[in-house]
């Protein structure tokens, strides 16, 4: 599903964000990203949704060489590659509906496709209720569920949090886990960036550790710290 | 339809977000549209100014009472002869006398005295096909004066090389200046939709986020520009057709005497070109301000 082939992303500056990074992920995989904040998780998010592109080395994300993609096609691998960020980068004048909307409608769906899923993407986060409130009047949350029933709405086969619970307490950031991790049991390739060690050393699934761009550090049940 | 009705609302509400910027780049416009139009009424009038006029170019050659009819006959086919020429006619004295008895009789501040004897020379009335070669040919006819045959060349060329003149500054400068009129609407597209762009950046950093197509985040700042344009036009346009007849009507002692007309297909042709051009120059600002965002 995810493959990074000897990966390095070198800034003009000449400091390495990835070096010599190999990793696969398979299809329907949940793993946890950990590492220092600098470590390199967001360079290696953002080279898989290809807002950046590697210096050297592959990155592959179903079965297309990302790096090799011309930009006419950026927009049909973002649509396999839904994103949640601890921002949740909600438009604020927009209901919860119509922030999840927004992204069927902007990738060119129309009428009840548009209705239809919408709702499917409100009522898996248990948003339905909620679905006419302005992210002002919501709680961080249900702010956080907005934005990944936004990223699922196009039917992602990747589904990539960064940092998704960095803004939220503890019961709250349970929730979103708990929803998270039902998303990758229908079927969803998940990749989390976390500082989190509590979930990740409860859930013990399979962590990446990164450290100076480098991976040193791929466990099957892996807890937060070696 | 949503998808339209997206872009389209995305567009108008761009526009509104920041009136005192729109509004300016609309007046930009508009000035710009202004000085197109008016060049572009100027240059035609001028062109069918020149039409007319070449239309009266006509070189008079007099002839001498003593030539032969067969030496004047010769030299019609000469003249004929030359590229240049459209058409030669032979008047003869009687009918210069003819033509005079004529005028006299239309005009009742005109008289005759009778005569006996027919002082009106014979002559040859030179049309010619191409205005700009008047001059050579009047002068080439000039040096045959004395020869036995021409008594005299009249031809009146200057008006008609000076009209020319006057088209070709006219082109010359208003193209310069059009383009830098062009260059400053363009720029000032630019900024607006580069404003615009930036007050929707979270927005379109989600389109981009969830997939939608470059092409689609561009359409709503070009259909932006577009409006922009659009503004311009129609507001230049405005101006245009409220002012053509009071100007018109300024100018009738000068129609009168120069019957110009700029065709009746004009005011449309005019209407067109302005809103083309608009349109360009609004899509073509909204699409470098876009490219250069979405490069980033």
């Amino acid at each position: 599903m995810i493959a990074l082939d000897d990966v390095s992303k070198r800034y003009p500056n000449g400091t390495f964000a990835l070096r010599d990074v190999d990793l696969r992920i398979d299809s329907g995989e949940f793993i946890f990203l950990v590492g220092a904040s600098g470590a390199g998780k967001s360079t290696l998010i953002r080279l898989l949704i290809r807002e950046e592109l590697a210096t050297t080395g592959h990155v592959v994300v179903d079965g297309e060489d990302v790096g090799r993609m011309p930009r006419s096609r950026v927009h049909r691998l973002r649509r396999k590659v839904g994103v949640v960020f601890q921002d949740f980068k909600l438009l604020p004048r927009k209901t919860v509906a119509e922030n999840v909307a927004f992204a069927l409608i902007v990738t060119g769906h129309e009428g009840r496709v548009v209705h239809e899923e919408t709702e499917r993407a409100l009522s898996l986060v248990g948003l339905s209720a909620r679905r006419d409130h302005f992210p002002s009047q919501l709680s961080g949350g249900e702010q956080q569920r907005t934005a990944i029933a936004r990223a699922l709405v196009n039917r992602p086969r990747i589904l990539i949090a960064d940092e998704p619970t960095g803004n939220l307490d503890p019961v709250t950031s349970w929730e979103i886990i708990k929803l998270l991790i039902r998303v990758n049991e229908l079927g969803t390739t998940l990749v989390m960036a976390t500082h989190n060690a509590e979930i990740v050393n409860a859930l013990r699934r399979r962590v990446v550790h990164l450290d100076h761009g480098m991976v040193v550090r791929d466990e099957r049940e892996g807890l937060y710290a070696a | 339809m949503k998808r339209v009705a997206y872009v389209l609302s995305a567009a108008g509400q761009g526009f509104w977000r920041n009136p005192a910027m729109s509004l300016a780049s609309t007046f930009t416009v508009t000035l710009m549209l202004l000085l197109f139009a008016f060049f572009l009424t100027t240059d035609r009038g001028l062109q069918a100014a020149v039409g007319v006029l070449e239309s009266k170019v006509e070189i008079a050659l007099f002839i001498d009472d003593k030539a032969k009819v067969s030496e004047v006959l010769a030299l019609k086919a000469r003249i004929e002869a030359d590229p240049a020429v459209s058409r030669v006619e032979y008047v003869t004295k009687e009918q210069a006398l003819k033509r005079l008895q004529d005028i006299a009789d239309r005009r009742k501040d005109f008289v005759l005295a009778n005569i006996d004897q027919n002082p009106l020379p014979a002559s040859l009335e030179v049309k010619l096909s191409d205005a700009r070669q008047a001059k050579r040919f009047g002068d080439e006819l000039r040096a045959e004066i004395g020869g036995g045959v021409v008594a005299d060349v009249i031809d009146n060329p200057q008006v008609v090389d000076q009209l020319l003149t006057i088209t070709r500054v006219l082109s010359v400068g208003g193209i310069a200046i059009l383009a830098m009129m062009l260059f400053v609407a363009l720029f000032v597209i630019v900024n607006t939709i580069r404003i615009a762009v930036h007050a929707r950046r979270d927005e379109i950093e989600i389109m981009q986020l969830v997939g939608a197509s470059d092409a689609f985040v561009r359409w709503p700042f070009i259909l932006e520009g577009m409006l922009v344009g659009a503004l311009g036009a129609v507001v230049a346009l405005s101006i245009v057709f409220a002012a053509a007849g009071p100007v018109t009507g300024a100018m009738l002692d000068f129609l009168v005497t120069l019957p110009i007309s700029l065709g009746p297909q004009f005011a449309f042709q005019l209407a067109a070109s302005v809103l083309g051009v608009a349109l360009l120059v609004g899509a073509g600002g909204a699409t470098l301000s876009v490219r250069a965002h979405l490069a980033k």
